[in-house]
């Protein structure tokens, strides 16, 4: 145990710094009274003090940081903050620990699936802290795909270290962790400012406004309405959301570079952003076609106004909706939770495996091909003219495949429980992805909440397995990683 | 470049149509008889050497165009489409064992026992692929049972060249079918269902004479002789050969694939007749454990029989059976999907991946029966997994494209591109693939070769690279 204790001591400082975060919507509580301030006082000195109190007991082990110690850092990160993120969920809104562990983790990991209807109802506070978790998680998410997981090489992140050639040398920002979170927070921080006074321009309430802003950065999905967008009805808050969206879902790192260099040269460099754009593209003007044949829609305009923000919403792993859109004939809905499974780029706030690794897994399975037809050849798969190295191809191509099982496995636990194979594997595929609403019964006009306890936590599990990138929560699993 | 390969082509047609009872087998036999002769007679001058690339051309064409011939009997006698009854020779001579064709009890008995040997004849082109052709090729790791790799695996290589190691191979798989027919015989059918179940057993494919498939006999000695010969056809031949050979047990034990493939098929078995006892779809656990037994099994190793209507079951057992399908059967077997060698492998991957997340500079080989797995082989097996994940999925979009439900379209994709047979929900054990839309039809005739030529075959002779001179 004792060789744990520099590390509960960062974690204790986090802890302190949570707290804090916590005391926002404590603030806004008092501020507008409404009645909700009470579970959030509770909650900000019980994480307070369990923050000073880890802190301060062990203030005297100070030691360097190990490879192992990330990982575990990073678990208990996404793990136990839930937990005290839960607090005043479970104490304000008459809810069971289970779903309000799932509601918070679903809000840390910037996913969106909710277990709470009689959203419009709720406290402004509530609705506030939900929103705020969103944007929290992105926080972390964005330091932790760029500057922690390339540390621990998870599924070929080692790909963004300073060792690799060429172009994404540059990626690596200025090399130690804490300058590399500011300037990307600063970003972060400056389009969450700049969506907020979009929104608050056409037509929301400031709150709202601001609600939503961090909901669409961090790409999550909680609104503060039952009808999600569809509450505004308005062309241009879609508009101004799928603007953010989209950009959340580029790589933070390529905007740094950019808001730094004061020139649009490294948006042109990154290798994801035309696949990226280009799938996004051709899968609305398909989409858009495909329901316009059917007769969903009448009109051009209409069909592709809602197909393009659901499948923005959904394949950068937003979440949010403007229509009830399991109505749709049910490729379309397939398809669009598909895109959510690899559109996001790295680096950005959206779940699923990335683009950068679908792009890998596509070359080097056409590199199979060719050597079939010539066994002797080298081909290196390429990126951008930069060589991938073979530990990086075999961590990517691992990743894929656990990816992959871990899909199986929950959807078959989740059929194994008596649910339905479409409602089992959407909600699987939901919470993997990090995009929050699934189909059927846990669809867009639905929530989590028809799940019982053992299916909620399959999904709260599912999460956190998509948000730590499968590797870094299996491995603090593993009976190896806890031998001396 | 094509010329030698062609020559083979109406070798084997020739001795495949020894069987014209009707006017449409006559028909049948004379048309693929003349083609092919006509073939040989053109190209007899051009005996040069076979290349790689010709390999890949030649098992794809003899996957693609021997059904043809294959389905102008049934297209003849039945009053089916070209596209059904296309579709009807692929799933047998890809040992998948879907069909289109209900009341097969008042079908000509020629016309079943065609189907039952289109199964068996699939199989035994199957094993030689598996065990001789495409290590050759290199298949998504296959080349791992080259002669090159050091170590047990290099008896699983037999005699070098290709035509003893058939020639072995076919006497074995004979053998045992001619004892899997006196056994259901000994069991209680009659000479027939037995020589045509022996057939369907054995290629591992899941055609059967009667509509209720093995629910017609209802009888447990039948389905023990079935689950013993099914388990068995979902061994690699090459170790059924090595023990014939050797007349001793030490090639299974030697064998990597058989314990994970015996342990995982009989755990899934005990694991849900429990559950269907717990779940009270059976009264006590031995009924239980006979359904379970009998389907899991046939399900497991892409067989495709069925002893009861298992789509009533709660959904998780047969979406389980399916998913067992996917990996279960072994290399070199006359089974479908990755295969267990290729299952293992992906595995020890994963978790090699986990350890040096954590020891970032150790060096872990992957090792397979105490012999590291060579890099290339890794990247190919992983290709592989990947490349047949994409497969299930983009196909499954397609079906679900032309309008079918989820369930019916995941199913169908996955018991043809596993070569398993029936699928769930529409196209369930209780019903045929003739609910299917032509389109729909074509997608899983082409989901079955993808399966069985192993995506690879098939995707590099649809590639332009391969076409350029």
């Amino acid at each position: 145990m004792h060789r744990f204790y520099p590390l509960l001591r960062v974690f204790g400082a986090l802890l302190i710094g949570f707290s804090f975060c916590l005391a926002v919507p404590m603030a806004l509580s008092w501020y507008v009274g409404d009645g909700a301030h009470s579970a959030f006082d509770e909650a900000f000195v019980a994480t307070l003090a369990c923050g000073l109190g880890l802190f301060v007991s062990l203030y005297r082990e100070r030691r360097e940081m190990k490879v192992r110690d990330g990982f575990l850092l990073v678990v208990l990160l996404w793990t136990v903050l839930p937990f005290f993120a839960s607090l005043p969920l479970y104490l304000q809104l008459d809810m069971s620990f289970t779903d309000a562990y799932f509601e918070a983790t679903s809000g840390l990991t910037a996913t969106g699936s909710t277990v709470i209807s009689g959203l419009d109802r709720l406290p402004l506070s509530i609705n506030f802290w939900r929103t705020f978790m969103h944007w929290i998680g992105g926080m972390g998410v964005v330091v932790l795909a760029v500057a922690i997981l390339p540390l621990l090489g998870i599924g070929g992140r080692q790909m963004f270290k300073a060792e690799v050639p060429g172009p994404m040398k540059e990626s690596s920002l200025t090399p130690r962790i804490a300058e590399t979170a500011k300037g990307l927070w600063g970003v972060y921080l400056i389009l969450t400012i700049a969506c907020a006074f979009s929104l608050w321009a056409f037509g929301m309430e400031p709150w709202d406004a601001v609600m939503h802003a961090f909901t669409t950065l961090g790409l999550g999905g909680f609104s503060s309405k039952d009808a999600s967008l569809g509450y505004y009805a308005s062309f241009e808050i879609e508009v101004t959301v799928m603007f953010f969206a989209l950009l959340s879902g580029i790589n933070y790192a390529t905007h740094f570079l950019v808001l730094h260099g004061r020139s649009l040269a490294p948006y042109r460099r990154d290798p994801e952003l035309p696949y990226f754009f280009g799938v996004l593209a051709i899968s609305i003007l398909a989409l858009t076609f495909y329901l316009l044949a059917l007769g969903t829609f009448d009109t051009f305009g209409t069909a592709l106004r809602y197909v393009a923000f659901h499948s923005i919403s959904l394949a950068t792993s937003l979440g949010l909706a403007t229509t009830d859109y399991g109505q749709w004939p049910f490729f379309a809905q397939i398809w669009m939770l598909f895109l959510g499974s690899f559109i996001a780029c790295s680096g950005s706030t959206g779940g699923g495996v990335k683009m950068i690794r679908a792009m890998i897994l596509y070359k080097q399975v056409y590199r199979e091909l060719l050597r079939a037809m010539h066994p002797s050849a080298i081909w290196p798969v390429r990126i951008r003219g930069a060589v991938i190295p073979q530990n990086v191809l075999t961590g990517v191509m691992a990743f894929g495949f656990v990816y992959s099982v871990s899909m199986v496995t929950l959807t078959l636990l989740m059929v194994a429980s008596g649910l339905d194979i479409v409602t089992a594997f959407s909600a699987v595929v939901a919470t993997l992805n990090n995009t929050g609403p699934g189909l059927n019964l846990v669809g867009p006009a639905a929530t989590f909440a028809v799940l019982n306890d053992f299916q909620t936590w399959v999904c709260t599990f599912a999460m956190l397995l998509g948000r730590l990138e499968i590797f870094t929560l299996l491995v603090v699993l593993t009976p190896a990683f806890w031998r001396k | 470049m094509g010329f030698a390969l062609t020559m083979l082509v109406p070798l084997g047609l020739s001795w495949l149509w020894q069987d014209g009872a009707t006017s449409a087998y006559d028909e049948a036999f004379w048309l693929s008889f003349g083609t092919g002769l006509g073939l040989w007679w053109a190209a007899r001058h051009a005996t040069t050497d076979l290349k790689v690339r010709d390999g890949f051309l030649m098992v794809v064409m003899v996957w693609t165009l021997l059904p043809v011939y294959a389905s102008l009997p049934l297209m003849l006698q039945l009053d089916i489409s070209f596209t059904d009854a296309y579709f009807e020779a692929v799933s047998g001579l890809t040992t998948t064992g879907a069909t289109v064709l209900a009341n097969l009890d008042t079908l000509p008995i020629s016309i079943n026992l065609w189907r039952g040997m289109l199964v068996w004849l699939g199989g035994m082109g199957l094993i030689v692929l598996a065990v001789a052709v495409l290590p050759l090729l290199g298949i998504g790791g296959r080349q791992m049972f080259k002669a090159e790799t050091p170590g047990p695996m290099k008896d699983a290589q037999l005699t070098p060249r290709m035509t003893h190691t058939a020639k072995g191979l076919w006497a074995v798989y004979a053998a045992i079918t001619c004892a899997c027919a006196l056994a259901f015989k000994w069991a209680g059918m009659d000479w027939f269902d037995a020589t045509m179940h022996a057939f369907t057993t054995m290629g591992l494919g899941g055609f059967s004479s009667h509509d209720a498939s093995f629910g017609f006999w209802d009888a447990p000695a039948i389905e023990a002789v079935a689950i013993f010969f099914m388990l068995l056809a979902g061994i690699n031949f090459a170790t059924h050969f090595l023990a014939v050979h050797g007349r001793s047990l030490k090639p299974y034990r030697h064998d990597p694939e058989v314990g994970w493939y015996l342990a995982v098929v009989i755990g899934s078995v005990f694991g849900i007749a429990i559950y269907l006892t717990v779940l009270d779809i059976y009264p006590d656990f031995g009924t239980a454990l006979r359904f379970a037994a009998f389907n899991v099994v046939s399900i497991a190793t892409t067989t495709g029989f069925a002893n009861t209507d298992y789509n009533l079951w709660p959904a998780f057992a047969p979406l389980w059976m399916l998913f067992l399908s996917s990996f279960a059967t072994s290399a070199g077997s006359t089974g479908g999907g990755i295969k267990m060698m290729r299952a293992i492998i992906l595995f020890k991957q994963v978790y090699r991946e986990l350890m040096r997340a954590m020891h970032p500079n150790a060096v872990w080989p992957v090792r397979v029966g105490g012999i590291p797995v060579e890099r290339k082989i890794l990247f190919a097996v992983l290709a592989f997994g990947f490349i047949y994940m994409v497969a299930v999925a983009a196909l499954t979009l397609l079906m679900s494209l032309s309008g079918l439900d989820t369930i019916t379209a995941f199913s169908a994709v996955i018991a043809s591109i596993n070569n398993t047979g029936p699928g769930l929900n529409q196209v369930g054990p209780a019903t045929t693939f003739a609910i299917l839309n032509d389109f729909q039809t074509w997608i899983c005739t082409f989901a079955m070769l993808l399966g069985r030529l192993e995506i690879f075959t098939l995707l590099v002779v649809l590639t332009p690279a391969f076409w350029r001179k």
